[in-house]
C-alpha cells in the first residue's frame, strides 16, 4: 500500500503530464488574469478574443487563466510566456489590444512595448 | 486538580478566598460588592451586552464585564476606581441619552432600574446628548404593549420570550444605533406569535413592555350607574398584591382586595378560586370520560391563556388533547352572566364583569368568541394585579390598613383545591384530589403530592388510582411546556394527565405581577416561592380540601347544571380551540386535522 | 523510468546577465542537444527573480530545483545529474527561499514585485485556480500528504507553534497556541471554520487569496482538521464574493473527486470533508463568536469570551477558526517547515503579510512582504509612491479597526507589536495611503461611520457611544464645533476601547484617537477657525471668484441657488450668504477663475 505521500507523488506526475498534454510545452503559453476585480475591468471580453482566435486556429498557445496577481490599478493583465524569452505582461487590455497582442506578439513575435507592465 | 479548592482573588486590594467556577460578578456578591448590572439576570443565559457591570482586573487590558468573566486564583480585582466609575457612568448616560426623557408620565416611574441605576451612577448633568430612535408603539395586542422608544437593548425580554418561554417571538433586529427589539417581520403583537404571556414586561428594567391598561376606562364604568359591577380576581392575585404596597411576598392579601374593591365601587366581589372548583368538576370529569376511552389522552389542561396560544400556534396537532374545560376566569364570568344573574333575576347585560389577574394574556383570552356566552362577552375587563394594585392606591384605599372581608355568595366560597390553582402544580393536584374520589368512591388520605410541587421545569408524578397506574406531568413555563409536549409528541402512551402553565412558577409568576422593587430581582425564586407558599397555606387552613366537597359547587350543579359535563356544562363551560399557524413558517411534519 | 519533460528557466535579469547567465543558456543548449533532450525541454528567461547576490539563477521545472552561483563547468553536471538521471545537484542547490521570489520566475515586473514576497499568494496569478492540475504541479496537498504520512496530528500543532505563525485576521493571536487548546479539548465532534467573511471597506485580499489559489485553503484546513481531530471544516465566506465561492466550491468538489477531501484521504485512517456556508454581509460577522451564531442560524452578534471556541465553538463542540490568509501560510509551514517559516519576518511576527494597497498612491494593488518591511517601502517602493506630485500626509492600517500614522511613522516595520506601538494596528490588511487632499477629521469620520453602520447595536459603548463621536465629528466637519468636542471624543473613544463587547467595538474608535493624536491641530482649526486645510470639509470651504473671470456667466446659469450675480464680460462674484458650497462653479468654470478657500 503507497503513502499517501507516494500517492500524492503519483497525483502529481499524473497532472503535470494532462498539463503537458493540454500543451503546456507549447511555444506560448497565455494567461488572462480572471479575478472579480479583473473581471469588473474587462478581462471577460479580453479572454472571449484569445478563446476564439484559438477556435479559430491560432496554434502553439496554451491559453489559461490566473487569479489576482496583485496589479489592481493595471488589470486587466495578460502575460505571454515563451520558450526561450522573458516574460511578458501586458497590463489594462481591452478587446482591441487582445486583438493586436494576437495579430503583432503571437503571430509576429512583436513585443508591444507601451502596453508592457515592467 | 481539585475543582473544590478554594481560589484567593483580592478586591480591591483586599483578600477573599472563594469557590471556583463561579464569575466575577459572582464571586463579588458574596464577597459583599454588588456591582452594578443590568442586562444580567440570574435565570437567563449570559448577554454581556450593557457593559455596566465592567471590572479592572489586573494585567488585563480592557475592563472585564464580570457577569461573564470567570474568576482565576490570584486574581486581582478592582470595582470602584476613579477610571471605571467614570467608563460606568458615562456607558449609563449613553442609554439615557438614547432614551425619552418621559419619567414623570412613564407607567413606570418610580419602579424603574434605569432610573435607579442613573440616579445611582451620580449621572446629575449630560455630556453627550444626540438623537434619539424613534418608533412607533405597538398597541396592536390584547395583552401587551411594545415601545421601542424606552427599550435599552438590554436582551432581557428577547431570552425570556426564547429561552424560558420558548416563544421566540422577540428578536433584535437592525444593526447599530438602529437595533430594535420586535417580533418576527416587524409584525404587530396582534398577528405575531407573541403568547401575552407578559414576561418581558417582568424582566424588563424599563417600561418598553407594559400591559394594555384598562384602568381608566374602568374608572368611568365603576362610576356608571346603570351597571352592575361583579368583580372576581385569581387565587395569585392575594398572595402578590401586597408587594406592591411594599409588604414582603407571600401574605395573603384576600380579605384586603375584597374590602379594597367593594370601596372601589365594585357591587359584588366573586373569587375566582370558586371557578377553580368548577373547572376541576368538569376537568376532573372530562379525565375520567377519556380515560374510560371516551377520548383520546394524555388529557392536557388549558386553564392558562398564554398555552393556548402556544398550543394553538405550535401543536395544533395536539389540539384533541387539550381539555375542552374553559380556565377559571372564562367560567366565572359564565356563571356570573347566566346563572348568577338569573338567580338574581339581573339583565346580564346590564353586568359588567371584571376580571383582576395575575396574567396578561387573560386580557387576550377575554376578546375570544369562542368563550362568549350567549352572544354576550363573558369578561367584559381583565386587569393585572399590578393595575389594581395601582387604582387602589389613585383612588386613596387604605390597602394595608383596612379591614379584611368576605367575598359574596354563591360564587365567592372556594375549597383548597381551588387556592392551589395558582401554583404549578396546583391543578393537577387538585384534579387528583377529585377524580381519585369520583373515580373509587373513596377518600384520598394524603392529598398533597409532594413530587409535582416546587420549580422544577418538569415534573412527572405517579399515582395509583383503582389499581390502575396513572402517570402525570407538570411543566411550568412555555419553555418546559415545550419539553413535555415533545415526549408526548413522541409517546402519546407516556402520560395520562399532563398540566401545563405558561408563566415560570405558575400564575404566581404571572406577567401582571407586582414589579421586582429596588433590591429584588424580577422573577426572583424566593419570592416564588413565598408566593406559592401563601396558597399552600391557604389550602391548608381551609376545612374543604378538595372541589366537591365545596358547598356552593354542590349547590351549583344541583340548581343549575345537572352534573358535571351535562349539556349545560357543555354550553356554558366547554369551548373548543383551534390551529393558529404562525405567519410565515409552517413546520412540515404538522399534520392539521 | 519514463523520461520527465523538464522546463529550465534561467535568470535574465540584469545582474545574472552581468555574471555571465546568457554563455550558461548556450552551454545548456548544447548539452541539452548532446544528450537528445532538446524536444522534451523547454528553457524559459526570466527578469530578475531577485536572487541578485546568489547569480547566476537556473530553476530547474517541475520540482523548482533551484541552482545558484553557476559556473560555466556546473551545466554539463546538472544536465547529465538532474535531467538524464534525475539526481538534482545538491552541492549547487540553493536551499534557502525557495519560495522567495517564485513570482519572477514569470513574472519579472520587478519594481513592483522587488520588495515583495509571495508565500500566501505563492499561486496566486500563476496557476489556473479552478484547475486542480495546476495546483498539484506544484506540489499542492504535499504538505498534507506529508502531515498525514509523516506527522501525528501533534506533531503537526507542534510544527505550528513553531513557526510563530500568528493569526493574519487582525488581532494576530498566536495561531499555534489556538490550534494546542483545541486540540486539547475533548469534546467531540470538533469542527474547523476559514473566516473568509472579509469586511473592511477597500480590502480584498482574502477574496484575491480563494479567488487565486483555493486549493491552498482546503489543504490547509485539511491539516487543521488532522491536527485537531475534525471531520468537518465550514468556509464562511460572504455572498457578495460570488467568483470566490464557485471557485472553492470547484476547488471543494475537485479535492473530494481526488480523494483528498471526504473519506479516508489518500488511503489514510483520516476523514475530513468542507462545506461553505454564505454570510450576508454583516461586518460584525467577521467575529469569531458572531460568524459561529450566523453559521448556526442565530443572528450574527457576539458573545462574550471566554468560553473561547476552541473549547465552545460551532454548535457548542470545540472549533478551530483561522482567516484565509492563516490558512494559506497552514501548507507552507507544513512542507517547508517552521525553521525556514521562522527565517522570514521579525523577532515577534513571522512569515508575511498581504496588505491591499489602496488610496492615494500610484501602484495600487494586492501585496505580500516580509513582516518588518517598513511601510515607507511600501508606499514607495512596492506602492510607487504619491501619484500627482502630492504631499503623502499619512496613511491607515487595519481598515476601520485601524489608525492613521503620519509621516514620522513611515519607517515603522510591519509587525503587531510595533504598529500597535505607533497607534494603529495590523489589522487584516487593508492599507490605505492618504495625501494632502484628505482631511484627517473626515478620514475619521469616514471609518467610524462605517463602523456606526456595521455595530450589531448588542452592547452599549459601541452601539450608543460610536453613534455620539459620529455626531461630534460630524458637527466638526460642518464648522460646528465646540470647545470640549476633542475632549468628549477622546473620553467616549477611550471608554469604548476599553469597554465594549468585541473587537469591533474595542477598535472602532482606532481611526478617531489616532487622527486625534497625530492630527490634533487639523481638529483644533476645524473648531477654533472654521477651517479644513485639505479643502475637503464642504461646509468649511467657500468658493470665490478672481481676476481670471471673463464673465462668460457659465457659474451663473449653474448655480443652484442664484448665489452668482455679474453682467456679462465682468468679473462675477459669490454671495457668500447665499452659496451652499455644491462646488458645481468650480467645476464647471473652464478658466480656473474660481477657487477653493
Amino acid at each position: 500500500m503507497p503513502t499517501p505521500l507516494e500517492l500524492i507523488k503519483k497525483k502529481r506526475a499524473e497532472a503535470v503530464s494532462r498539463i503537458i498534454g493540454k500543451g503546456y510545452l507549447s511555444t506560448k503559453r497565455v494567461y488572462v488574469g480572471m479575478a472579480t476585480c479583473e473581471i469588473a475591468a474587462g478581462s471577460k471580453d479580453v479572454m472571449e478574443v484569445f478563446q476564439k482566435a484559438v477556435s479559430r486556429g491560432l496554434t502553439d498557445v496554451y491559453l489559461s487563466q490566473k487569479g489576482c496577481a496583485g496589479r489592481c490599478n493595471l488589470e486587466p493583465t495578460v502575460e505571454v510566456i515563451e520558450a526561450g524569452k522573458s516574460p511578458v505582461k501586458y497590463g489594462k487590455v481591452d478587446k482591441d489590444r487582445a486583438q493586436q497582442i494576437i495579430e503583432r506578439h503571437l503571430k509576429n513575435g512583436e513585443i508591444i512595448k507601451e502596453w508592457v507592465i515592467d | 486538580m481539585d475543582n473544590t479548592k478554594k481560589l484567593t482573588i483580592t478586591i480591591n486590594d483586599k483578600e477573599y478566598k472563594v469557590d471556583p467556577g463561579q464569575t466575577i460578578m459572582q464571586a463579588a456578591d458574596k464577597c459583599g460588592y454588588h456591582i452594578p448590572r443590568l442586562c444580567y439576570h440570574p435565570k437567563l443565559s449570559i448577554e454581556g451586552a450593557c457593559r455596566v457591570c465592567i471590572v479592572e482586573v489586573e494585567g488585563m487590558r480592557n475592563f472585564i464585564a464580570s457577569c461573564c468573566y470567570p474568576v482565576a486564583d490570584g486574581m486581582k480585582i478592582r470595582t470602584n476606581t476613579r477610571e471605571l466609575r467614570q467608563a460606568r457612568r458615562d456607558i449609563v448616560e449613553l442609554l439615557v441619552d438614547n432614551h425619552p426623557e418621559d419619567c414623570h408620565t412613564c407607567e413606570r416611574d418610580g419602579n424603574c432600574e434605569l432610573q435607579r441605576l442613573v440616579y445611582s451612577m451620580g449621572i446629575r448633568h449630560r455630556h453627550f446628548t444626540g438623537e434619539r430612535k424613534h418608533y412607533e408603539k405597538d398597541l396592536s395586542g390584547a395583552s401587551v404593549i411594545r415601545d421601542p422608544d424606552k427599550c435599552i437593548l438590554c436582551g432581557r425580554c428577547v431570552r425570556m420570550c426564547s429561552e424560558i418561554q420558548g416563544v421566540h417571538c422577540l428578536t433584535q433586529a437592525h444593526r447599530g444605533f438602529n437595533t430594535v427589539v420586535m417580533p418576527a417581520y416587524n409584525m404587530p403583537f396582534a398577528e405575531s406569535v407573541c403568547s401575552g404571556c407578559g414576561q418581558c414586561i417582568n424582566v424588563c428594567p424599563t417600561a418598553s413592555f407594559v400591559e394594555k391598561n384598562y384602568t381608566q376606562e374602568l374608572f368611568e364604568k365603576l362610576n356608571d350607574k346603570s351597571l352592575i359591577k361583579v368583580a372576581q380576581f385569581a387565587p395569585s392575585v392575594r398572595a402578590a398584591i401586597g408587594e406592591a404596597f411594599g409588604l414582603a411576598p407571600g401574605r395573603n392579601m384576600e380579605g384586603q382586595l375584597i374590602a379594597a374593591m367593594r370601596r372601589l365601587g365594585f357591587d359584588y366581589v366573586f373569587d375566582t378560586q370558586f371557578a377553580a372548583d368548577l373547572t376541576i368538576m368538569e376537568e376532573g370529569s372530562e379525565f375520567l370520560e377519556r380515560l374510560q376511552g371516551n377520548g383520546p389522552l394524555p388529557l392536557i389542561t388549558s386553564c392558562s391563556s398564554a398555552w393556548m396560544k402556544y398550543v394553538e400556534q405550535f401543536y395544533p396537532d395536539m389540539l384533541d388533547h387539550i381539555s375542552t374545560a374553559k380556565s377559571p376566569m372564562s367560567m366565572a364570568s359564565a356563571m356570573i352572566k347566566t346563572y348568577w344573574a338569573e338567580k338574581m333575576k339581573i339583565d346580564p347585560k346590564k353586568i359588567l364583569s371584571v376580571a383582576t389577574m395575575c396574567c396578561t394574556a387573560k386580557k387576550y383570552e377575554a376578546t375570544r368568541p369562542e368563550l362568549d356566552v350567549h352572544g354576550m362577552r363573558a369578561t367584559d375587563l381583565v386587569v393585572t394585579t399590578r393595575e389594581m394594585a395601582w387604582m387602589i392606591k389613585s383612588a386613596g384605599i387604605d390597602f394595608v390598613n383596612i379591614k379584611e372581608e368576605k367575598p359574596d355568595s354563591p360564587l365567592g366560597l372556594s375549597s383548597g383545591a381551588g387556592a392551589i390553582f395558582g401554583v404549578t402544580g396546583g391543578v393537577m393536584e387538585a384534579a387528583v384530589r377529585t377524580a381519585y374520589e369520583l373515580y373509587t368512591g373513596e377518600t384520598l388520605i394524603d392529598i398533597e403530592l409532594a413530587d409535582i410541587r416546587g420549580f422544577k421545569g418538569v415534573k412527572e408524578a405517579k399515582v395509583v388510582i383503582d389499581g390502575k397506574e396513572l402517570r402525570l406531568a407538570v411543566a411550568h413555563g412555555l419553555g418546559n411546556a415545550h419539553k413535555v409536549m415533545e415526549m408526548v409528541r413522541k409517546d402519546r402512551n407516556r402520560f395520562h394527565f399532563v398540566e401545563v402553565m405558561g408563566c415560570p412558577g405558575g400564575c404566581i409568576g404571572g406577567g401582571g405581577q407586582p414589579y421586582a422593587t429596588a433590591n429584588s430581582i424580577p422573577l426572583d425564586e424566593e419570592a416564588l416561592r413565598l408566593r406559592a407558599q401563601a396558597l399552600y397555606d391557604l389550602d391548608r387552613g381551609k376545612t374543604i380540601r378538595r372541589s366537591h366537597d365545596n358547598p356552593d359547587i354542590q349547590r351549583l350543579y344541583r340548581e343549575y347544571l345537572g352534573r358535571p359535563l351535562s349539556e349545560k356544562s357543555h354550553e356554558l363551560l366547554h369551548t373548543h380551540y383551534k390551529a393558529k399557524l404562525p405567519r410565515g413558517i409552517v413546520s412540515p411534519e404538522l399534520k392539521i386535522v | 523510468m519514463t523520461a520527465t519533460p523538464y522546463r529550465i528557466i534561467v535568470c535574465d535579469g540584469t545582474s545574472c546577465i552581468n555574471k555571465g547567465s546568457r554563455k550558461l543558456t548556450a552551454i545548456l543548449r548544447e548539452q541539452l542537444d548532446k544528450h537528445g533532450l532538446a524536444d522534451r525541454t523547454t528553457i524559459g528567461l526570466s527578469g530578475c527573480l531577485g536572487m541578485c547576490d546568489k547569480g547566476p539563477i537556473m530553476v530547474v521545472n517541475p520540482g523548482y530545483t533551484i541552482y545558484g552561483r553557476l559556473t560555466e563547468a556546473d551545466i554539463p553536471e546538472i544536465v547529465e545529474e538532474h535531467l538524464v538521471n534525475n539526481r538534482p545537484v545538491a552541492r549547487l542547490v540553493i536551499q534557502e527561499d525557495h519560495l522567495y521570489n517564485r513570482f519572477f520566475r514569470v513574472f519579472g515586473d520587478a519594481k513592483f514585485f522587488g520588495k515583495q514576497m509571495r508565500v500566501t499568494l505563492r499561486n496566486c496569478g500563476i496557476i489556473d485556480p479552478e484547475n486542480i492540475d495546476d495546483y498539484l504541479s506544484l506540489r499542492g496537498y504535499e504538505a498534507l500528504a506529508k502531515a498525514i504520512t509523516e506527522m501525528t496530528p501533534d506533531q503537526v500543532v507542534a510544527e505550528i507553534e513553531k513557526s510563530g505563525l500568528r493569526g493574519r485576521g487582525g488581532a494576530g493571536f498566536p495561531t499555534g497556541r489556538k490550534w494546542r487548546l483545541t486540540a486539547n479539548e475533548k469534546a467531540t465532534p470538533k469542527y474547523v471554520i476559514c473566516n473568509a467573511d472579509e469586511g473592511d471597506p477597500g480590502a480584498f485580499m482574502d477574496r484575491s487569496a480563494i479567488e487565486g489559489d483555493p486549493h491552498t485553503i482546503v489543504e490547509g484546513m485539511a491539516i487543521g482538521g488532522y491536527a485537531i481531530g475534525a471531520e468537518r471544516g465550514v468556509v464562511y465566506i460572504r455572498a457578495e464574493y460570488p467568483l470566490a465561492i464557485k471557485r472553492i466550491e470547484k476547488a471543494i468538489a475537485d479535492a473530494r473527486a481526488h480523494g483528498l477531501l471526504g473519506k479516508n484521504i489518500l488511503g489514510s485512517n483520516f476523514s475530513f470533508d468542507i462545506e461553505i456556508r454564505l454570510g450576508a454581509g454583516a461586518f460584525v460577522c467577521g467575529e469569531e463568536t458572531a460568524l459561529i451564531h450566523s453559521i448556526e442560524g442565530a443572528r450574527g452578534m457576539p458573545r462574550p469570551r471566554p468560553p473561547y471556541p476552541a473549547a465552545v465553538g460551532l454548535f457548542g463542540k470545540p472549533t478551530l477558526i483561522n482567516n484565509v490568509e492563516t490558512w494559506a501560510n497552514v501548507p507552507v509551514v507544513i512542507l517547508d517547515g517552521a525553521n525556514w517559516f521562522r527565517t522570514v519576518g521579525t523577532e515577534t511576527s513571522k512569515g508575511t503579510k498581504v496588505f491591499a494597497l489602496a488610496g492615494k498612491v500610484v501602484n495600487t494593488g494586492l501585496i505580500e512582504v516580509p513582516m518588518g518591511t517598513t511601510l515607507r517601502e511600501i508606499i514607495y517602493d512596492v506602492g510607487g509612491g504619491i501619484p500627482f506630485g502630492k504631499r503623502f500626509k499619512a496613511v491607515q492600517t487595519g481598515g476601520p479597526s485601524g489608525g492613521c500614522l503620519p509621516e514620522q511613522y513611515l519607517d515603522t516595520p510591519i509587525d503587531y507589536e510595533s504598529l500597535t506601538k505607533a497607534g494603529s494596528i495590523m489589522g487584516s490588511g487593508g492599507m490605505i495611503v492618504i495625501d494632502e487632499d484628505s482631511c484627517m477629521v473626515d478620514v475619521a469620520r469616514f471609518f467610524l461611520e462605517f463602523t456606526q453602520d456595521e455595530s450589531c447595536g448588542k452592547c452599549t459603548p459601541c452601539r450608543e457611544g460610536t453613534k455620539r463621536m459620529l455626531e461630534i465629528l460630524v458637527r466638526i466637519t460642518e464648522g460646528k464645533g465646540k470647545p470640549g468636542d476633542i475632549e468628549n471624543l477622546e473620553r467616549l473613544g477611550n471608554m469604548i476601547k476599553k469597554s465594549a463587547l468585541c473587537g469591533l467595538g474595542q477598535s472602532a474608535p482606532n481611526p478617531v484617537l489616532s487622527t486625534i493624536k497625530n492630527f490634533r491641530e487639523e481638529y483644533e482649526e476645524h473648531i477654533r477657525d472654521k477651517k479644513c486645510r485639505a479643502k475637503a470639509c464642504k461646509c468649511l470651504v467657500s468658493y470665490e471668484i478672481g481676476d481670471k473671470c471673463i464673465g462668460c456667466g457659465a457659474c451663473k446659469r449653474v448655480c443652484p441657488v442664484g448665489a452668482i450675480s455679474g453682467s456679462p464680460k465682468t468679473k462675477h462674484t459669490i454671495d457668500q450668504d447665499k452659496c451652499v458650497r455644491c462646488g458645481l462653479c468650480f467645476n464647471t468654470c473652464k478658466f480656473e477663475a474660481i477657487a477653493k478657500v
